[in-house]
């Protein structure tokens, strides 16, 4: 008989949450309308009368609005749900309980986080494509969205194994993705920012995921962002993993 | 089956398990009884890998808690004191994913046979948030058992429901038994541990106090309690180790008295000064 892959059944359970949610029109409403306010407050108010390196404001914006919104929507439901499944419905013992190893119960939960991410950057691109000429969609688009997916997804882990609290989750968010989403390039470009301020946006990786997004091939500045990426990627995956591993009450 | 040898677990400044060591035989049903916080909870969540003691060790089927904590989930089936079912999913659903988790094969079948167990066959296509809190406890049942565990373990199995219900899960627990399962459930009911266990520890503070049979614990503090309220209202006990001797103190009690067979709660009483509940 074919052996089925741990991560399975942890993504599949996700996965069966997601379609419920799905089905009731909240989600879609929550997941779109922060981008979509953003996108006609400036993409179409004030990008009318904005260029930004030759192109239309909009043409600029909406990958950067695709790379927060995959953010947004791959961490904190990961996050949020992990923590309110560990500290309050216990259902993320039934993971830890089982001969499931950590490594498949972090790839299942954070596979689950890109697929949400992913769905959300997926209207956000409808919108786009239907906006604006300038906007297409490159190979190195997507890579850079599913690294982005990845990396926030297991970021997310890493909140929803450590929050102590639901409240800690907002806390996390408050300090650390929201002003990622607001000072890494979403809505200007950073090069210009001052010296000492543009040291600390070239640790977001938020940053890196809107210089790569933003490349129509891999140049030496894209290939630098693009490691990165990798490299956060990668520790934040480890990290999260290992948290569930450790994982004890 | 299960051997626990001098496990000590602290939370904190406190200590939830303190030098605890008992064994559990292979077959038997075994019962710790305790008030709350006594530290019940913490031995299942150490004995199910859920939570490492601070020193001790573990042994269950001859593999080591601690150090081989895969080998031992696949050995062991827990019910846990809160419902952590997936309250937004159906119990097909819910079972489908614990099956999955454990490797469980033919599970469409198996899942059937599980559920129909335990009564909730025809609600297999319901959400779990319309269920009550007794189907809910059945349908956790039939997750644990799906694996078909060599050990379940059952934490506060009955707790928070009535009387009716308690005794269709009793009823559950006993079919579990004649397959010849070790089952370790830990409560602070009575009549619980009276009605299900072959064996019973009673746990005060993180320690083992007593460890036997109900019915040699039950008589090692004597088999009948006369009982009557004294002018003060304050109620008056006496232990006495026959029916004759107990009447024969009932007869000098100067208030209205009961005579009735001695129970754990007794038992704990005498070993504590204090109730369980």
């Amino acid at each position: 008989m074919k052996t089925m892959p741990g991560w399975y059944p942890v993504f599949l359970r996700e996965m069966l949450l997601f379609r419920r949610k799905l089905l009731r029109l909240g989600y879609l409403f929550s997941a779109m309308v922060a981008p979509i306010i953003y996108l006609v407050a400036f993409g179409f108010g004030l990008g009318k009368s904005v260029q930004v390196r030759g192109s239309s404001y909009l043409a600029f914006l909406i990958p950067g609005l695709v790379a927060m919104s995959s953010m947004n929507n791959s961490y904190s439901w990961v996050a949020s749900s992990l923590t309110l499944n560990r500290l309050y419905f216990k259902t993320f013992q039934v993971f830890v309980q089982s001969p499931v190893g950590s490594t498949s119960i972090m790839v299942g939960e954070v596979m689950a986080g890109m697929v949400k991410g992913l769905f959300a950057s997926a209207l956000i691109i409808a919108v786009g494509l239907l906006s604006s000429s300038d906007f297409s969609v490159t190979l190195l688009f997507l890579v850079t969205l599913l690294l982005n997916c990845f990396l926030f997804a297991s970021l997310g882990v890493i909140t929803g194994m450590r929050a102590k609290s639901h409240e800690d989750t907002a806390t996390y968010t408050n300090f650390f993705i929201m002003p990622m989403a607001f000072f890494s390039g979403t809505f200007f470009p950073v090069d210009k920012a001052p010296l000492l301020l543009k040291a600390v946006i070239y640790v977001m990786p938020l940053t890196h995921t809107n210089v790569l997004i933003r490349k129509a091939s891999l140049d030496h500045e894209g290939l630098i962002s693009l490691l990165v990426l990798c490299a956060y990627a990668a520790a934040f995956f480890l990290y999260g993993a290992r948290l569930i591993r450790k994982y004890g009450e | 089956m299960i051997e626990v040898v001098d496990i000590t677990k602290s939370y904190g400044p406190v200590k939830a398990l303190d030098r605890l060591s008992f064994g559990i035989r292979q077959g038997e049903v075994f019962g710790l009884l305790g008030p709350n916080g006594a530290g019940k909870t913490t031995t299942i969540k150490v004995l199910t890998t859920l939570a490492r003691p601070d020193s001790g060790r573990c042994i269950i089927a001859g593999r080591d808690v601690l150090s081989d904590r895969t080998g031992i989930r696949r050995l062991i089936g827990v019910v846990p004191q809160e419902n952590n079912l997936d309250r937004e999913l159906t119990a097909y659903e819910n079972m489908l994913i614990y099956g999955m988790l454990h490797g469980v094969s033919d599970l469409g079948k198996r899942i059937g046979e599980a559920l129909e167990a335990v009564d909730l066959l025809d609600r297999k296509d319901f959400v779990v948030s319309h269920f009550s809190g007794g189907m809910q406890r059945r349908l956790i049942l039939a997750r644990a058992l799906l694996p078909e565990p060599s050990v379940l373990f059952l934490d506060e199995p009955s707790v928070g429901l009535d009387p009716q219900i308690r005794r269709h899960i009793w009823d559950i627990i006993r079919k579990i038994r004649k397959g010849g399962r070790t089952v370790v459930i830990t409560t602070h009911y009575i009549e619980e541990a009276e009605a299900l266990c072959d064996r019973v520890g009673i746990i005060m503070k993180g320690q083992l106090i007593a460890l036997d049979t109900p019915a040699n614990l039950k008589a090692s503090v004597g088999g009948y309690v006369v009982e009557y309220l004294d002018k003060d209202g304050k109620l008056f006990q006496e232990i006495s180790k026959t029916r004759q001797e107990a009447h024969e103190l009932a007869r000098d009690a100067p208030a209205a008295v009961t005579v009735r067979e001695s129970n754990l709660e007794d038992v704990f009483v005498k070993l504590t000064g204090q109730r369980i509940s």
